[in-house]
């Protein structure tokens, strides 16, 4: 406990300090309990979630950095690997593949990976999966197009 | 339902020093933060393969969150930063010897480091002092009881090289020694005795010490000593390790456990590991 509460309170810090190091990502601590966290994350370019804000939710367990935070997306997203409904993400260093030498930050990085890079053979959203694994490249890109619009893009005016 | 490992390029962005030399490592003045806990090093450690750097509790919790994943506590741990495979964990680096904690393995559950190695490699710890009210060395000497073959040689020896390794296989090692100790007696049969004893103490201790050397490193004097000991005594070992153990006054049934190991047996980290690490020795080639 007090082990996390110190390693977040680096990792603060470390935001703090180098909030314009990654413009892509906006991590943002809760101002009442240390172990909620908020990123904003960009779509990244050349993928059909160019344009779009994600917002991201962390829950830091107590054991962290022994075991993975907990991230799911706030903001509705077509995606093999995230949930539609639930916005949970399939991503192995989350699970299995976590490291203690992983940070929020870079996490929020290598959800930004997954995001160019979708796993259509372990899908958690079938849908956008099978228009991938078929083949159907630009049948899942309008798709995805579509709900970044919808949900991802700032509201005008 | 996991996605392929291969497709997490910037995986080793982070915070990844990129060392793959062990001694490019040692040469590397990176001051942390150690990637765990983020703060400044307590207790350097480093991952045996890799050389990455941790702190010690902080590696040591990690290989221990790993372990409680698998019914069968797996020998090594994937590097944090790299994951590469480590046996053990390399910490009180003093410039000349280190200590090692192997992963998911204290002596106590080992199989081959029984209670007497571990009282063997005690003595190392503490000055012995002379034995010499219990076991004359020099009447060996004189008398050329070296010349006669000790049945309980080679058993010592095995110990007591498996205690300083903290190997198990050293069987080839032993036979080195007692080959060298072997050609010692036998030169010394034919030739006719011209020099004194005390002589012959030295060339024997100094063909041991080179044949010794390699492995023992630093605890090769203390080593040869030791053995001048048992050879004098002319004990079995049980009987030596009676005469021993009265000899520094430990209590026969309660040295094992009164030590230093006696706090939490999970942070326990065995006994000082005794291998030198010496950036000339010719291993690394």
């Amino acid at each position: 406990m007090q082990a996390s509460r110190a390693r977040l309170f680096k990792e603060y810090k470390e935001v703090q300090r180098e909030k314009s190091a990654d413009p892509d990502i906006q991590l943002v601590c809760d101002d009442s309990n240390i172990f909620k966290w908020t990123a904003l994350i960009k779509g990244p370019s050349e993928t059909p979630y160019e344009g779009g804000v994600f917002q991201l939710a962390f829950s830091v367990p107590e054991q962290y950095p022994l075991q993975p935070p907990q991230v799911r997306f706030l903001t509705k997203i077509f995606h093999p690997n995230v949930h539609f409904k639930t916005g949970e993400i399939c991503l192995d260093i989350l699970k299995n593949a976590w490291s203690p030498a992983w940070t929020l930050q870079s996490v929020c990085r290598a959800i930004i990976a997954l995001m160019a890079h979708p796993e259509p053979d372990s899908p958690l959203n079938c849908d956008s999966g099978n228009l991938l694994r078929s083949g159907d490249v630009r049948g899942y890109q309008s798709m995805a197009r579509m709900y970044t619009r919808l949900a991802a893009s700032p509201k005008k005016g | 339902m996991e996605p392929e490992q291969g497709d997490q390029p910037q995986q080793l962005q982070v915070n990844d020093v990129n060392i793959h030399n062990k001694n490019q490592s040692l040469a590397a003045t990176d001051t942390g933060p150690c990637p765990i806990c983020l703060g400044s090093f307590v207790e350097e450690s480093y991952l045996d393969i890799c050389f990455h750097k941790f702190c010690y509790t902080c590696i040591l919790h990690w290989t221990k969150v790993v372990a409680a994943k698998h019914s069968r506590k797996p020998p090594s741990v994937k590097c944090p930063l790299c994951k590469v495979e480590n046996f053990s964990i390399i910490y009180g680096y003093d410039g000349s010897s280190f200590q090692r904690q192997h992963v998911n393995q204290d002596f106590a559950t080992s199989s081959f480091f029984s209670k007497a190695h571990r009282y063997r490699l005690q003595c190392y710890y503490t000055e012995p002092g002379l034995l010499d009210d219990k076991i004359n060395v020099s009447q060996y000497w004189k008398s050329r009881k070296y010349l006669q073959l000790n049945r309980w040689l080679q058993s010592w020896l095995k110990r007591e090289i498996q205690a300083l390794t903290q190997e198990e296989d050293v069987d080839i090692i032993t036979h080195h020694i007692l080959g060298v100790i072997d050609s010692f007696s036998r030169r010394n049969e034919q030739v006719h005795q011209t020099k004194k004893h005390e002589a012959k103490q030295e060339e024997f201790k100094t063909l041991v010490s080179d044949a010794a050397r390699p492995f023992l490193a630093r605890r090769t004097d203390r080593f040869v000593n030791e053995l001048i000991i048992f050879l004098a005594s002319g004990l079995n070992i049980e009987a030596y390790d009676e005469v021993y153990k009265q000899h520094l006054g430990w209590n026969t049934s309660s040295v094992i456990v009164e030590d230093e190991d006696s706090e939490s047996n999970e942070l326990v980290p065995a006994v000082p590991y005794l291998y030198i690490f010496d950036e000339n020795s010719s291993e690394g080639d």
